[in-house]
């Protein structure tokens, strides 16, 4: 079987239609409302707008072509390097079992969007999560997966969960806060793994903990998840530092929101 | 058929065909109901790839949409047969409503509650599906149990309102107190 698998490879049926990243930020209607106004990174998860639900629907199809992505990238981790220093067998031992929750999230997924009546492939499928998870060098690929991924995963999680309790919808709220239980152990996972993979090579570390940054930067997508008021996505700071991440870390990955939203709204001006 | 008149004529940001939206929506008023001689005028304002459609008057009748609500989900910024119809047949029922007597008690939309407002599409996506259409039944509960709670109750309104023929205003009130008497 192939090793190191790129994402255009990805085996989709033809309920599902992919929308690169470039196409997805080159969006004209990215622009501000009127003129001199600001821009916002999009609507917020909340009861009282209109559209919530329908955008309760569009996050929680995009959770389910993460799982799927976070799947593969967890199942070619088993698989694209041999064990040895790099890779131990206890690695891959914990991505197996990574590959049952996601697999586990998969199904739930499917099934939550049953509940809330989202069609498989209703929406176009974004596969940055699994190119995050191409990286050659195990160590980056974990970091990129399972700290900034993973990390992802665990503030969209909690923004449907704080939904599913705003709507007093039981089935959400308590799907999305067993998935979110998960998400922590997969980055604390591979916070450990980080450590002590590289706890003699500090080099390899800080290229490991860059990249995490460069892919934190590029899930913020352009200040949509983040630590400001109007954020659609927020930081879920407790989750992630029960995760193990550090309170610098947390704040490291807040201040590279604001850059990528700054960013963002340079590019529309 | 009625006269239809879509602004803008011409996309810049989305490929949207302006004569196919105007053909769309003359077929959905006929099928709602509405006279052949009334005019319902269809603004677009492609800029804002949201999906919010409001009907903002009467006379003429006049859906105002974000671009968002008109476009496949599946391939942003081109134009949905299956949104067009969802979005007008909803709205052009809502209207037919209005202009019967036994909605006049009916507030203004701005004025409706949430759950005003859902009770009301749910009766109008049903009537949709019986002329013909096939907007999604259970997208539409999930609405409906957004505003009206998660609950045997609030389930046993919705199929009520979504087979209903010839409510009135006082029907659907009734309909969103009694969700609201077993709402947790």
């Amino acid at each position: 079987m192939k090793r190191h698998m790129q994402a255009t490879e990805l085996a989709r049926d033809e309920r599902f239609v992919r929308i690169s990243t470039e196409e997805r930020f080159n969006d004209p209607r990215q622009v501000p409302r009127e003129p001199g106004s600001k821009r916002r990174p999009g609507p917020q998860l909340r009861p009282e707008r209109h559209e919530a639900p329908d955008a309760a629907r569009a996050m929680m199809h995009a959770i389910f072509t993460g799982e799927i992505q976070a799947l593969e990238g967890a199942g070619r981790t088993c698989w694209d390097f041999e064990v040895g220093a790099d890779s131990p067998f206890e690695l891959k031992l914990d991505m197996a079992r990574q590959c049952w929750d996601e697999a586990r999230h998969c199904e739930i997924s499917v099934k939550l969007g049953d509940h809330m009546g989202t069609e498989v492939g209703e929406y176009a499928e974004n596969v940055v999560l699994f190119e995050a998870a191409c990286n050659p060098d195990p160590v980056l690929r974990l970091t990129g997966v399972n700290r900034a991924l993973e990390g992802l995963a665990i503030d969209v999680f909690n923004t449907m969960r704080e939904y599913g309790q705003a709507t007093a919808d039981p089935v959400l709220e308590f799907c999305e806060d067993w998935m979110l239980a998960d998400e922590v152990t997969h980055v604390k996972m591979g916070s450990d793994w980080l450590r002590r993979l590289t706890e003699n090579d500090p080099e390899r570390r800080a290229r490991a903990l860059e990249f995490q940054r460069v892919v934190d930067k590029l899930f913020s997508a352009g200040g949509f998840r983040g630590d400001e008021d109007d954020s659609p996505v927020k930081l879920a700071r407790r989750f992630r530092e029960l995760a193990g991440f550090t309170p610098a870390e947390v704040e490291e990955i807040s201040q590279l929101s604001r850059q990528a939203r700054a960013e963002a709204d340079a590019a529309v001006r | 058929m009625a006269a239809v008149v879509v602004t803008p004529e011409a996309f810049t940001l989305v490929q949207f065909d302006a004569g196919r939206i105007a053909e769309l929506v003359a077929e959905v008023a006929g099928r709602v109901g509405l006279p052949a001689d009334v005019e319902v005028r269809v603004e677009i304002d492609e800029r804002v790839p949201l999906g919010r459609s409001r009907l903002t008057s009467l006379d003429p009748i006049t859906i105002a949409v974000q671009g968002g609500a008109f476009e496949n989900a599946k391939v942003p910024r081109t134009l949905s047969d299956r949104s067009v119809v969802d979005v007008v047949g909803r709205l052009l029922f809502r209207a037919v409503d209005r202009l019967d007597p036994a909605f006049a008690d009916a507030p203004a939309d701005e004025a409706l509650t949430l759950p005003q407002h859902t009770a009301w599409d749910a009766y109008a996506v049903g009537r949709c599906e019986r002329v013909g259409y096939a907007p999604s039944k259970p997208r539409r509960l999930y609405h409906f149990r957004n505003r009206h709670g998660f609950t045997d109750t609030a389930d046993r309104v919705f199929e009520r309102l979504w087979s209903a023929d010839g409510l009135t205003w006082a029907d659907l009130d009734a309909a969103c107190a009694e969700t609201a008497a077993t709402r947790p």
